[in-house]
């Protein structure tokens, strides 16, 4: 039997407790920490604070041009130049989206960043992206950018089998070979550090980063070299205790605290492969890491990157404030997105079409008496998203009430009463115990029984109840 | 003319299709007549219909039995000069 330690007596209540000071629904729900996290690094305790989250200078970086581009047909300049315009909006003024990478190969590529920059918004950055490459530094130049991704391999998947390496002596040489060739070009270079969940980090990464960060020290601030974790299978590992390669806190904390690399140079690329890729790029952020590579609604090959809108909520969660972020952007940016073709599932949190819609009755009936009952926060508000009632057998007289309601747009004391709909509420049990349907109702048959069945309301809150439908 | 638990019991049965004889005022709608969801909401909407009144929904709909129906009716109507 299970020793008993401690006893819990009821705190009696007649009024609730809403934790609003974690649940306030004006904003998405607080992060909200009471206390430090201790992992075991080499056999010590270390401490990682993530209070200190609220003060340091965390940020979001997009991809959506570069790796994003790589899972589908490519985007036409115009609509790049839209999404860029886009994200200008969403992130703000205070640059939550810091940067965003382009290719550099093509004449359309270049086109594509002249465009955006000349819309003139501070934020994001244009970055580049090149082959580890000496001869590609002249697009990068040309192009006017100050900082460009390089790809670098780290695992012996990639050095001896990918890139035949014949050791990884050769494979470090080449790569400070290339960091020289940026700096030469008074160009930062971004060293993505691809597979690096999967590489041997004491024998190459932590040596390769050391001289990297050696060769910095060489060059002015701004030409010193940041570097990208790219777990590019998905195996990073967000658990306290887990082993390295595999430990983002572990990986983050020899980095960041032995080998001194700050925070802001510093970015976690991740992919979804097993689930894990938004909070492995939380994680990331917590334990130290300041900039968040992501992809709009994920978008990538295979299973995605972390997702943008995603970066963006946690963001505000972790801060408490909107900090310049216009949230309802990101409604609008999945409306895009859908225009042109890219697929959003219907329950993709934040922006999937079906994201806050129940079909339950019972829900229903709680979303009816308090919205808060069983909504995230003020979609409404946040992303002129209400919460919406789909309607089916399950859905009850208090679905079609809130679907009717929400169809008028009535709030509060002008709510028409679930008695009054309930022809509704009948013609809709009838589809399914008398018809055998074995379909969701859709809002267009809904909204014309309404209009047959409630012809007063419809005539006072819609129009004239004698219109031609 | 029928008195309230007559009147009530008529548009009980007809909305939940069971014989009038049957009904009895110590009954529950729900657990003793089977009322579902949507049928209590048809019975509030009859009974208002019926007898010309509102109803506060959370309270008629928090009514249980017939006997408890026919009091709180009887209570509305007097409250809005509804003659019964």
């Amino acid at each position: 039997m299970t020793n008993v330690t401690k006893s819990y007596p009821l705190v009696d209540a007649t009024a609730p407790n809403l934790i609003e000071e974690t649940f306030d629904y004006s904003l998405p729900p607080r992060i909200r920490f009471d206390g430090p996290i201790v992992e075991y690094v080499d056999g010590q305790p270390v401490q990682f604070d993530p209070r200190e989250l609220a003060n340091r200078d965390i940020f979001i970086t997009d991809t959506t041009f570069r790796d994003g581009q790589q899972a589908r047909p490519p985007y036409t300049i115009d609509q790049m130049v839209r999404i860029y315009d886009y994200l200008g909006q969403l992130g703000g003024p205070r640059g939550v989206i810091r940067q965003t990478e382009f290719f550099l190969y093509t004449h359309n590529d270049r086109e594509t960043l002249d465009r955006c920059r000349a819309l003139g918004h501070k934020y994001p950055e244009c970055t580049g992206w090149i082959r580890a490459d000496k001869g590609d530094f002249r697009l990068v130049q040309q192009a006017g950018l100050k900082e460009t991704g390089v790809l670098t391999s780290c695992s012996d998947y990639h050095i001896f089998h990918k890139l035949k390496f014949s050791s990884r002596r050769q494979c470090l040489d080449s790569y400070c070979a290339i960091v020289d060739e940026a700096f030469a070009h008074g160009v930062r270079p971004r060293c993505h550090l691809e597979d690096v969940t999967r590489a041997d980090i004491d024998g190459f990464v932590l040596p390769y980063v050391e001289r990297l960060m050696r060769m910095s020290e060489q060059v002015p601030e701004h030409l010193s070299a940041k570097i990208r974790l790219c777990d590019t299978m998905g195996f990073g590992l967000s658990f306290p205790g887990a082993e390295l390669p595999r430990s983002i806190p572990k990986l983050i904390y020899k980095l960041n605290r032995e080998l001194g690399v700050p925070g802001a140079r510093l970015e976690w690329h991740g992919h979804n492969d097993f689930h894990k890729v938004h909070i492995n790029g939380a994680t990331a952020w917590l334990y130290g890491c300041d900039a968040l590579n992501t992809t709009l609604f994920s978008t990538r090959e295979r299973t995605g990157n972390p997702p943008l809108e995603g970066a963006i909520i946690e963001y505000i969660a972790l801060r408490g404030e909107l900090c310049g972020i216009r949230t309802a952007v990101i409604t609008e940016l999945a409306d895009y997105m859908r225009s042109i073709g890219v697929p959003i599932p219907d329950n993709y949190p934040f922006v999937g079409r079906a994201f806050n819609t129940t079909r339950a009755g019972i829900h229903a009936g709680g979303l009816r008496q308090d919205e808060r009952i069983y909504n995230i926060f003020d979609t409404a508000q946040l992303l002129g998203r209400p919460p919406r009632v789909a309607i089916t057998d399950k859905s009850g007289a208090d679905g079609v009430a809130h679907w009717v309601n929400e169809y008028f747009g009535l709030k509060g004391d002008q709510r028409i009463s679930k008695i009054k709909m309930h022809k509704v509420a009948r013609w809709v049990l009838d589809q399914y115990e008398q018809e055998h349907r074995m379909s969701a109702i859709t809002d267009e048959e809904l909204e014309a029984k309404v209009r047959e069945l409630m012809p007063e309301h419809w005539a006072k809150h819609k129009g004239h109840a004698g219109s031609p439908a | 003319m029928a008195n309230v638990e007559q009147r009530v019991i008529a548009v009980t049965a007809r909305v939940l299709r069971v014989d009038p004889q049957e009904i009895k005022p110590e009954q529950a709608f729900a657990s003793d007549l089977g009322a579902e969801s949507v049928q209590s909401v048809e019975l509030v909407a009859m009974f208002e219909e019926e007898f010309g009144i509102e109803m506060d929904e959370d309270s008629a709909l928090s009514v249980q039995t017939v006997g408890d129906a026919v009091r709180y009716i009887t209570q509305v109507c007097h409250e809005q000069d509804v003659e019964v």
